[in-house]
């Protein structure tokens, strides 16, 4: 039997909210899938668009931008222009044929361990049969 | 109708009082149909100034390189800039105005008006007139273009041979201006992005399909960035060789520097070019067209930015280069925006 699809998938996690979320997913000792690769950002307002084309580019199936919850950033306003600018992005990508599943964004605040690990599970298991990202990803 | 003999005297006026450095507009080109920019500094030489459906160019691009050649300039002369806009290149000063690249002062704008028309297809015109050679075009009483070739006048209707842009402009008319030529003419737009329908309807797949072979093409000339008055940044993200790299640079540090994007025009490269491209733009192109039209290869370019200026002005009401004074697009947001994508 052929081997299982995994997907590989690129968290951008604000250092204050969603990265402290993941900590806290990881130090209860909840599980869930392994396919993500988290990167840790000052705020979700730093992840320039630049950085999700790269990711796909360089071999990510999905892309995961997770920020605080809006009013909850702790550089007051951050979220606010990744909610602008991310909704652009994800226009853009779907206007040119990527699957919407591949480019998701979430709020996850440090408390909610629980909501982060539900979130992953639900991006693999909606990846899963799309199977591997080939469109942007660099011809070598 | 703007009236040529109009706009050479408002020109060589402004040049008389020595108001302005010199003046850019268009001239008869040496081959045929199109015509070129001028720089004319002398008010003698305003009788060479044109005015005609052929003048497809957007002139503000040069405000940017006069900018960048006045700050290497020891003692510049701080007059202003005489500049003559149709209304999409007074849109695209506009947000050259609202991002504080330009003063107000430093350019001196005269408007001219397009009315119910504007300016034509190059390729469109070649095909109606199937390949005969084009000596002259011009502005007929009955919003119509009349056309001279070897054969005589004929007259076409706009509808046929205007830029796509023109047909789907929403203010035909300089938005900001000191002098203004022609009348402000509302026209009748049904629907102003009717050239996003045919990529719309298609399926996800087809649409890759679509783009996946447009991309394919680009050969990466970076015709579409020079061209564009939006795109006016000091380093651009496809070159990072131009990174300062000083005597003292070591060689680590130079390996160290992302290469966000490889120089080799390949497909998956490309796709990352545009992209980046597009997203520079929201909120800023003013879809003058000229990406497209510079284009060797015939990528619909505006089509990308067109997608990004319908998603903005769908999801944040927002319009770019109406007015100077707005905030831009994405340095600005407010409580209700939506957010249903996000989980």
């Amino acid at each position: 039997m052929a081997e299982e699809f995994e997907p590989k998938i690129v968290a951008f996690l604000c250092k204050w909210c969603s990265s402290a979320g993941s900590d806290l997913a990881g130090v209860t000792r909840m599980e869930y899938p392994y396919n993500v690769v988290p990167i840790t950002v000052m705020c979700s307002g730093s992840v320039s668009p630049l950085y999700i084309f790269s990711a796909f580019k360089t071999g990510a199936d999905g892309v995961l931008v997770s920020g605080c919850h809006p009013g909850d950033c702790h550089y007051i306003k951050g979220n606010f222009y990744t909610r602008r600018r991310i909704a652009m992005v994800k226009k853009l990508l779907e206007y040119i044929g990527l699957e919407p599943q591949r480019f998701q964004v979430s709020w996850v605040s440090a408390a909610e361990g629980t909501k982060y690990t539900q979130i992953i599970k639900d991006i693999v298991k909606e990846l899963k049969p799309l199977g591997p990202q080939t469109k942007l990803r660099r011809i070598p | 109708m703007v009236n040529l003999e109009d706009l050479k005297k408002e020109t060589k006026k402004i040049l008389e009082e020595e108001r302005v450095k010199y003046i850019i507009g268009y001239k008869r080109g040496s081959n045929g149909l199109m015509p070129v920019p001028t720089f004319i500094k002398n008010p003698e030489d305003v009788e060479k100034l044109i005015w005609d459906p052929a003048c497809v160019y957007n002139l503000t691009r040069f405000l940017v390189d006069e900018k960048r050649r006045k700050a290497k300039e020891k003692k510049p002369d701080e007059r202003a800039v005489g500049l003559i806009v149709k209304g999409c290149d007074s849109r695209a000063l506009n947000v050259l105005l609202q991002e504080k690249f330009i003063n107000r002062d430093d350019v001196y704008i005269i408007g001219v008006s397009c009315e119910n028309t504007g300016v034509v297809d190059e390729k469109k015109l070649a095909k109606k007139l199937k390949g005969k050679k084009i000596l002259k075009i011009e502005y007929s009483k009955k919003d119509n273009f009349v056309t001279t070739t070897e054969d005589g006048k004929t007259e076409i209707s706009a509808q046929e041979i205007l830029a796509e842009r023109c047909l789907e402009c929403r203010a035909s008319f300089p938005v900001v201006y000191d002098v203004l030529l022609g009348e402000k003419a509302k026209r009748k737009l049904d629907n102003p992005f009717k050239s996003l329908e045919n990529v719309e309807h298609l399926s996800k797949e087809e649409r890759w399909a679509f783009w996946k072979e447009q991309f394919d093409k680009c050969i990466r000339c970076y015709a579409c960035r020079s061209v564009c008055p939006m795109c006016y940044c000091e380093e651009c993200v496809v070159d990072t060789i131009n990174y300062a790299v000083a005597a003292d640079t070591t060689a680590e540090e130079k390996a160290q520097r992302i290469k966000w994007i490889e120089k080799s025009p390949v497909a998956s490269e490309n796709i990352i070019y545009h992209l980046v491209r597009a997203i520079h733009l929201v909120g800023r192109c003013i879809d003058c067209g000229e990406c497209e039209r510079v284009c060797p290869l015939d990528i619909p370019i505006r089509l990308l930015n067109k997608k990004l200026e319908k998603e903005a002005r769908e999801l944040f009401g927002y319009e770019a280069g109406l007015d100077p004074d707005q905030v831009s697009l994405i340095s600005s947001f407010k409580d209700e925006d939506p957010d249903d994508f996000i989980i």
